[in-house]
């Protein structure tokens, strides 16, 4: 039998927007408890948090086709706390409101009336949400390249780095002169592809050893299968080493009127867009490489 | 209380697709749904090779993946051990097939919920037919289905004569044991 992957493009999307959105609300209240007058950024946090995640849920309500057929249906997610799609409910829902709520109150004019313990709770929220996106498919012992320990903590990474990317991003067409003056945050961020690439190797080699052959199956997917052009070009070279050895050269490499200067901001700029599609690539790899025990399975 | 299981013969199964066929006339499934998958290996050494045909299904485990990840309890654990889908509550997630060691859950194309075998409870209850049409559909006797709590059962009697097991050891508690 040939396997299909049981979820596909709109789920590997929903993954990835979750995790920028957590992502970008935990940059954006780091940014307010430690730099609170780069206002600008801290609002562009505000927003594209709810702003990913809604379109996230409205693509895992589309997905969910019998759900989305009988909305009613979508109530009853909240009665088996022994289910981590059920924690990961409870969690986007409490976050949305937050960070619809402190959204609003911002685009207001009153960003810096949020009180901090709301910016905490969404950020601690924010972060629950990340790492439920690695747990949905860690929890699940058919596919040993999801079954482990190391996915929600790549995940968490990731959406972090995206997260942070999308802030900075805007920054750099919105408000250049805090992009500038952030360095510890572009610093912290510039670490994060790094530790993923450890994260991705640390991966692939225990997923390679699991006891069940699907494990090594699903990484000659990701290595030298179906899904090796995207792997290699795509997440490792485009989503985590140019914008590593860009950001490497910018903030270590270059003076600091280099590193002002519109050439240096358009290779920040460039180096945010490649982490964003290296991100959104890595839910869908990990997505379709992963190969249940099943189907490579020494007893059939 | 009955503990619902089954033996499945592989020595006896000619891979006739009988078994899926009255399936799915008994359930009402739709062409693409196959509750019973058929899965073929090839064994032994030349020249003594032949085709093993392994029918696969709900194991019907008594700790059910599926019922654990459910988020809206469609799927659960229900009367006599019979892992159940409650159509109605199902959102078509999909977190079941995922979790399912086995891949044996079925998504419904035009519902867009999630099924399998559920040992024929629905028409049983509905219209009072037997449980379990594949077990009459056999044409050679490859399937016994019964209570596994009843030592006098003709089920029981088989799994200990023939040592039968489940199909991928103690992967779950599955309740369809197997003679290879």
């Amino acid at each position: 039998m040939t396997f299909e992957p049981v979820w596909g493009v709109i789920i590997g999307l929903y993954l990835f927007l979750a995790g920028l959105g957590g992502g970008a609300y935990a940059a954006s209240a780091y940014l307010r408890l430690k730099m609170p007058d780069c206002v600008h950024m801290i609002r562009y946090g505000r927003v594209i948090a709810p702003v990913c995640v809604i379109v996230g849920l409205v693509l895992l309500m589309v997905d969910a086709t019998a759900g989305f057929h009988n909305p009613l249906r979508f109530a009853l997610l909240l009665t088996n706390f022994g289910s981590v799609m059920t924690w990961g409910v409870v969690f986007l829902a409490l976050f949305v409101v937050i960070a619809l709520v402190v959204a609003v109150m911002d685009l207001l004019g009153r960003g810096l009336k949020v009180p901090v313990w709301l910016d905490v709770a969404g950020a601690v929220l924010g972060i629950c949400v990340c790492v439920y996106t690695g747990c949905l498919l860690g929890v699940a012992k058919t596919f040993p390249l999801w079954n482990n320990a190391l996915l929600p903590v790549l995940f968490l990474v990731s959406a972090v780095s995206t997260g942070m990317s999308a802030v900075l991003l805007a920054a750099i067409v919105g408000a250049p002169r805090e992009f500038d003056r952030v360095t510890g945050f572009k610093k912290f961020h510039f670490f994060l592809p790094v530790a993923e690439l450890f994260l991705v190797a640390s991966l692939l080699f225990v997923t390679a050893s699991n006891a069940e052959s699907a494990g090594a199956a699903s990484v000659a997917n990701l290595m030298s299968g179906n899904c090796a052009v995207a792997f290699w070009l795509v997440f490792i070279l485009i989503g985590l080493i140019v914008p590593t050895v860009i950001e490497w050269r910018v903030l270590f490499f270059s003076s600091v009127k280099e590193e002002e200067s519109p050439g240096g901001h358009l290779a920040s700029g460039v180096s945010d867009v490649c982490i964003l599609i290296g991100g959104c690539a890595l839910r869908l790899l990990v997505l379709a490489a992963a190969m249940p025990i099943t189907i490579v399975q020494p007893w059939i | 209380m009955a503990r619902y299981g089954m033996l499945i013969d592989t020595t006896k199964c000619i891979g006739c697709y009988a078994c899926r066929t009255a399936c799915q006339r008994q359930n009402d499934l739709l062409p693409e749904q196959d509750f019973i998958r058929f899965e073929r290996k090839e064994v032994g050494a030349y020249p003594n090779v032949h085709v093993e045909n392994v029918p696969l299904q709900c194991m019907h485990c008594e700790d059910a993946p599926c019922a654990q990840v459910c988020p809206t309890g469609a799927a659960h654990m229900g009367a006599d051990g019979i892992v159940e889908v409650d159509e109605g509550r199902c959102i078509g997630c999909l977190y079941c097939m995922a979790a399912c060691p086995y891949q044996v859950r079925v998504r419904n194309p035009q519902t867009g919920t999630v099924d399998k075998c559920r040992f024929c409870t629905v028409s049983a209850e509905q219209s009072g037919t037997k449980m379990c049409t594949c077990v009459e559909a056999c044409l050679t006797g490859a399937r016994i289905f019964g209570d596994l709590d009843d030592p006098d059962s003709e089920l029981v009697r088989e799994i200990a004569r023939t040592n039968a097991h489940p199909i991928a050891g103690d992967l779950t508690q599955s309740k369809i044991f197997y003679v290879r």
